[in-house]
């Protein structure tokens, strides 16, 4: 077993978007582990606390007038003139990787164990070795059309310190968000676009939010997957069949995830940390905050799937020391199932009344496959102690989560 | 029929190909399969009326779609949508854009070809959908496509905005749109004909109008050929000519009209209530005994008998539209005739030593044991008479049975005087007459008292002295043991029933055969050690009941209907080898809601009810809105275990009894508490405060008169979980003193949604707030003052 080092830096990151078409920054073998870095793409709401003095996070966030590290932010078009800027920000997160798996082909399995997560220091030194992470209720949050106090509707970025003492999160401050010129002149007057720089002069603080309260940590990639097959720049939003956006908080240390591979090589990236999140992500995002995770790789090729737990997957699976977790989606593959304008279609399918028909339906055959149960026992065990959680209703495409307990099967 | 959904996801390796080309078959269509090798996805929704009439929605790889062999009907409508496809007949090859409308005849030869996937919207009329008017002979006339202008314009945005709609719309909403959609394509089918210069076909044209004509004017007794020809503007001769050329004569094909119409009239649940002799005069029968002859030579059986047996039908549609409760046209004819329900007044009994009011101040203890007087059964009612009444901070033990005791009466009733008691159904006795909030004649479906509009077993209602309207009722659980079997030959041993019912999510998508099917797990409940746990004994499929007041159960549809031994065949070794971790809890905990007499006990709301989250267990509270004096307090359907989804429509069903302590929380004492401003069900557990969000959170209010048929019609996760949302932001805003962006803000990063039931017609999502969030926080809470 080999054991790998990706840093993130300008050559190991993608902004917004998973694709076939990029050149792995990291090629390794099936069992091999490696240490991978992420930076949150919230790190630009407290530039202070989560960038400064931090070089590859100055290097990736790098805009000026002349120069922008990472042009393209998103699926979108690269060419002018913009909405938003390159990239039009369709899809949001910043990814390290991809990371191809030696021999991985279409139809075979990338399991990926989640050894462990660090949290990444703070390197300026006015809060050096602290752990910052913002969380945006923003205008993707499923609150945004429906606020009750004034102004409506507004943004609102608190502004979260992590203690791995005793493995909480608190509140440092909040501020409305206020409309922001990029250094190429545009003005995103809500949270349009990844990477902005908010200018704290422009904001007010609120201190003393949330008193008191302390949010349990769950470290954990809100984004982890395999790149798809069907077009060559997907949006990193919409969680699909190869993964992605999954915002599930228990895909953290300790867990294994398997994805179907779409290309070859498989062609893995991860981002999107956070903090803590609860199941929903009301607000539109977690407490994202940059993190290090140590994973480690392993290749099920598909002629060797039949009879075990992988026969027939053709969607993302969760599994950890207790539960086994099916993860159903609005659209269960939305870049084929939608058409071409798959990309701004799945924005209006977001519900969870499909993602639970989808999740049921997995649920269902992943217990009558790897189980070997009948339909009727299959669906006498789901009520009586399956459970059906709400995974995400902002990434589009909604999540729900169907998880059934291991020690049900303790004589198999 | 409910809109069926389809993918091919559901499905390992080929069994998916075979099951999509099911779903063509129903359209007449069948598919040459995928172009590529590629893994094939197809998923449809689709949905079929009762006249035959069917629309589907198509989203599928690319692949080529020809017709089945003939069979009768009108042209297929098919409209490509976001791909254009090839239309290829004999050897023409035409390319159709996205919106143009395809009209296909049935059996013809032709193909098309949905190069780049294949999306489209199908409408499949058979020739039944007409009850016997006549359709144009087409079958051999050649595929044509229509450009989005005039009818054809008119006829596609039906068809598309139908299948958009089509699982929102309502059973009736649908029946009435797929007959439109089907009149429709027949107007645009016989245009097809005349547009041909062929002299046959402007024959069969100048013959549609006067179909038309005669379906106009029906109603009139003395409808003549002349006035059919006048109207025309042709000779009468000419008239008889045509129909001649069809075999069947002017007189005759106008009486099999008029017999059609009202056949259809007759079959017509809205139209129940209108006499015979009125809607044989419609159809131009002045005669009601002339009718009444006429009809039973044409259709075997006289007018009264087909009303009889239509009625059966649509009961039988209603539960196989998976959709339980009243009947919306069975309330539209409840307020019509102005027939109250009546109120429920039971006698209060007194006759167990223990039961009684307390006169103490000290907390009193109660003892509730359950038999046929102490049960209310598949209703709440703020009317019934309380059994007890206790002061607040008593401690009430109350026996609970499980409606599904009756799944296997050898092992949860036989030998055990409280639930032999509740069960106890002879042909001239039945100690529990109502089940369910249904009338009592059973004159909506005729499955029995109550209908079966509500299933659980109540224990109560017990009142609490002084609880008044806006005060809380508090209810501790302090314990919960399982009822264990009476029976000798299972003595000591406890039991409990899963059905997979026909309200389960799964029931419109079974995968195996026979579909539908209902199919009950009877589970052993293993407690004597140190991990209790539940297995299955065996499984079986059920079989039609007959109860002994004599109505057959084809499905489930009416509790306690004993399941005798003999009728069922039991397969053995289910779940082999797996174990459930238990999850006591009760389903039902309730107070009477004030808005109806009489409520059914499926749909849980405001007042609690039917809540059936396994967090309401040993060492959990929960928390109810008082809405009527004294509160009334009932408790059962006892679950030995449950998922959250509750998907197949029942938990592990299992008697237990249960042990609380009740506290009321007046009014003016909650303000600054939790219980501020409480409008829902709020259960604490020792770990979390859990909020409960419903579809719709008090439907009775919202609904009104049709509330009890509407609420299943409606129910959503999307609506639950904008209701939890709502409910936990003001939960944290009023308890904790937050502003609503340090609420939105911990919701996100904090609050865990999930899915509480998707079974029980109000459809509930719960929010769960960890208490140790707050294990430092000040403001805003204080302790509840009991």
């Amino acid at each position: 077993m080999t054991k790998h080092h990706l840093p993130a830096t300008p050559d190991t990151v993608h902004w917004g978007y998973f694709s076939k078409t990029l050149a792995p920054v990291l090629t390794l073998k099936s069992g091999d582990r490696a240490m991978i870095e992420s930076i949150t793409h919230h790190a630009n709401d407290d530039y202070a606390r989560m960038i400064e003095g931090d070089r590859a996070a100055e290097e990736i966030f790098l805009w000026t007038k002349d120069q922008k590290t990472l042009r393209r932010r998103g699926a979108g078009t690269t060419d002018g003139p913009f909405t938003y800027g390159a990239g039009e920000g369709l899809g949001v997160h910043l990814l390290t990787g991809p990371v191809a798996v030696e021999g991985a082909e279409p139809g075979d399995i990338i399991e990926v164990r989640v050894i462990d997560t660090w949290p990444r220091p703070s390197a300026n030194p006015a809060y050096a070795g602290r752990f910052f992470g913002s969380n945006p209720a923003a205008n993707w949050g499923f609150q945004y059309k429906d606020l009750i106090e004034g102004p409506a509707p507004r943004e609102v970025v608190t502004i979260y310190e992590l203690d791995m003492g005793d493995a909480s999160v608190k509140a440092l401050y909040s501020y409305l968000w206020t409309p922001q010129t990029d250094p190429d002149g545009i003005t995103h007057p809500t949270i349009d676009y990844p990477g902005v720089r908010v200018d704290h002069t422009t904001i007010v603080k609120k201190e003393g939010i949330l008193p008191g309260i302390k949010v349990p940590a769950r470290l954990h990639f809100g984004t982890m997957g395999l790149a798809p097959a069907e077009a060559d720049f997907v949006s990193t939003i919409p969680p699909n069949y190869t993964g992605g956006n999954m915002d599930d908080w228990r895909i953290a240390k300790g867990a294994r995830m398997y994805y179907p591979v779409a290309v070859p090589g498989g062609l893995f990236s991860c981002g999107d940390a956070h903090a803590s999140q609860g199941d929903s992500e009301l607000s539109g995002t977690a407490i994202e905050i940059s993190l290090t995770g140590e994973f480690e790789f392993i290749l099920h090729k598909k002629e060797e799937l039949d009879g075990t737990m992988l026969e027939g997957l053709t969607h993302p699976l969760l599994e950890n020391d207790d539960v086994w977790s099916v993860y159903g989606f609005s659209v269960a593959n939305y870049l084929s199932e939608l058409g071409p304008d798959h990309q701004s279609e799945i924005l209006k399918r977001g519900s969870l009344d499909s993602a639970m028909r989808d999740a049921f339906r997995k649920l269902r055959r992943f217990l009558m496959t790897t189980q070997k149960l009948s339909e009727d026992e299959a669906i006498s065990l789901m009520s009586v102690a399956a459970d059906f959680a709400v995974t995400q209703v902002v990434d589009a495409n909604w999540g729900v989560t169907g998880s059934i307990r291991k020690s049900l099967f303790p004589a198999r | 029929m409910n809109a069926q959904p389809f993918t091919s996801e559901s499905y390992s390796g080929d069994a998916g190909e075979a099951a999509w080309q099911d779903v063509l078959r129903g359209f007449g269509l069948q598919s040459q399969g995928a172009r590529h090798g590629s893994p094939a996805h197809a998923s449809a929704l689709s949905r079929l009326s009762s006249s035959g009439v069917r629309l589907g929605k198509f989203s599928a790889d690319a692949q080529s779609l020809r017709s089945l062999p003939p069979s009768a009907g009108l042209p297929l409508l098919l409209i490509p949508v976001e791909h254009s496809t090839v239309l290829v007949a004999g050897d023409d090859r035409q390319i159709v854009a996205t919106g143009q409308l395809i009209l296909a005849p049935r059996g013809a030869d032709w193909q098309l070809q949905f190069q780049r996937g294949l999306r489209a919207v199908v409408l499949s009329v058979p020739a039944e959908a007409f009850r016997g008017r006549k359709v144009p002979p087409l079958a051999a006339a050649q595929p044509r496509v229509f450009g989005a202008e005039g009818l054809p314009d008119i006829v596609g945005r039906t068809a598309l905005a139908t299948a958009e709609a089509l699982d929102r719309l309502s059973e009736s909403e649908w029946e009435a749109v797929a007959q439109s959609a089907a009149e429709l394509l027949l107007a645009l089918s016989s245009e097809l004909v005349a547009a041909t210069s062929d002299p046959s076909s402007s024959r069969a044209a100048l013959l549609q109008r006067l179909y038309a004509t005669i379906e106009r004017s029906i109603g009139s007794e003395d409808i003549s050929i002349a006035d059919i020809a006048q109207a025309e503007g042709i000779s009468e001769r000419y008239v008889q000519k045509l129909f001649e050329g069809t075999g069947e004569s002017f007189s005759h094909y106008l009486r099999e009209r008029r017999l059609q119409r009202a056949w259809h009239d007759l079959a017509n649940p809205a139209e129940a209530a209108v006499p015979i002799a009125e809607i044989a005069y419609r159809c131009g029968f002045a005669d009601a005994a002339h009718f009444s002859r006429l009809f039973r030579e044409r259709f075997g059986l006289p007018p009264r008998e087909l009303r009889r047996r239509e009625v059966d039908r649509q009961t039988h549609s209603a539960v196989a539209s998976g959709q339980r409760g009243w009947p919306q046209e069975a309330l539209v004819q409840l307020r019509a005739r102005q027939v109250a329900s009546g109120p429920v007044r039971r006698p209060a009994l007194r006759e167990d030593g223990e039961v009684g009011t307390p006169v103490s101040e000290a907390p009193a203890r109660h003892y509730l044991p359950v038999h046929a007087q102490h049960v209310h059964w598949g209703y709440f009612s703020r009317s019934l008479e309380p059994l007890i009444e206790i002061a607040s901070g008593d401690i009430v033990t109350v026996e609970t049975l499980t409606q599904h005791a009756s799944d296997d009466p050898e092992r949860m009733i036989e030998g055990d005087p409280g639930a032999e008691s509740v069960f106890h159904w002879t042909s001239t006795d039945k100690t529990v007459n109502r089940r369910g909030a249904g009338p009592l004649d059973a004159s909506v479906f005729g499955r029995g008292a109550g209908e079966g509009f509500g299933v659980h077993i109540c224990t109560g209602p017990i009142a609490v002295h002084g609880a008044q309207p806006g005060d809380v009722l508090e209810v501790h659980i302090l314990d919960i043991v399982p009822r264990r079997s009476r029976h000798p030959a299972h003595a000591g041993r406890v039991f409990g029933s899963s059905v997979a019912a026909w309200w389960g999510y799964h029931y419109s998508e079974l995968l195996s055969e026979p579909h539908p099917r209902e199919c009950v797990t009877i589970y052993e409940i293993v407690t004597d050690t140190d991990e209790p746990y539940a297995r299955a004994l065996h499984s079986y499929r059920w079989e039609p009941q007959t109860d002994p007041s004599g109505v057959q159960h084809m499905l489930y549809d009416y509790p306690g209907v004993l399941v005798r031994p003999g009728t069922v065949t039991l397969q053995e070794k289910v779940l082999n080898g797996v174990r459930i971790p238990l999850r006591p809890h009760f389903g039902v905990i309730a107070v009477a809601p004030r808005e109806a007499e009489l409520v059914d006990s499926v749909p849980p709301a405001y007042f609690g009810g039917n809540l059936d989250n396994w967090r309401l267990g040993k060492g959990a509270r929960v928390y109810l809105p008082v809405s009527v004096p004294g509160a009334l307090l009932s408790v059962g359907d006892p679950h030995a275990a449950q998922g959250d989804g509750e998907l197949s429509g029942t938990a592990i069903e299992c008697s237990m009894t249960g042990t609380f302590c009740v506290t009321l929380h007046k009014k003016a004492n909650i303000g600054g508490t939790v219980l501020a401003d409480l409008t829902y069900p709020l259960i604490e557990t020792p770990e979390d405060w859990v909020l409960t969000g419903f579809s719709h959170p008090n439907y009775l209010a919202e609904f009104g008169a049709s509330s009890q048929s509407e609420v299943y019609a409606k129910s959503s996760l999307d609506l639950a979980m904008r209701d939890a949302f709502r409910k936990m932001r003001r939960f944290l805003m009023s308890t904790k003193a937050l502003s609503e962006d340090e609420a939105v803000a911990l919701m996100s990063a904090a609050v865990d949604f999930g899915i509480t039931q998707v079974v029980d017609g109000n459809w509930g999502v719960h929010a769960i707030l960890s208490k140790r969030l707050f294990a430092q926080h000040e403001p805003g809470e204080r302790g509840l003052g009991s």
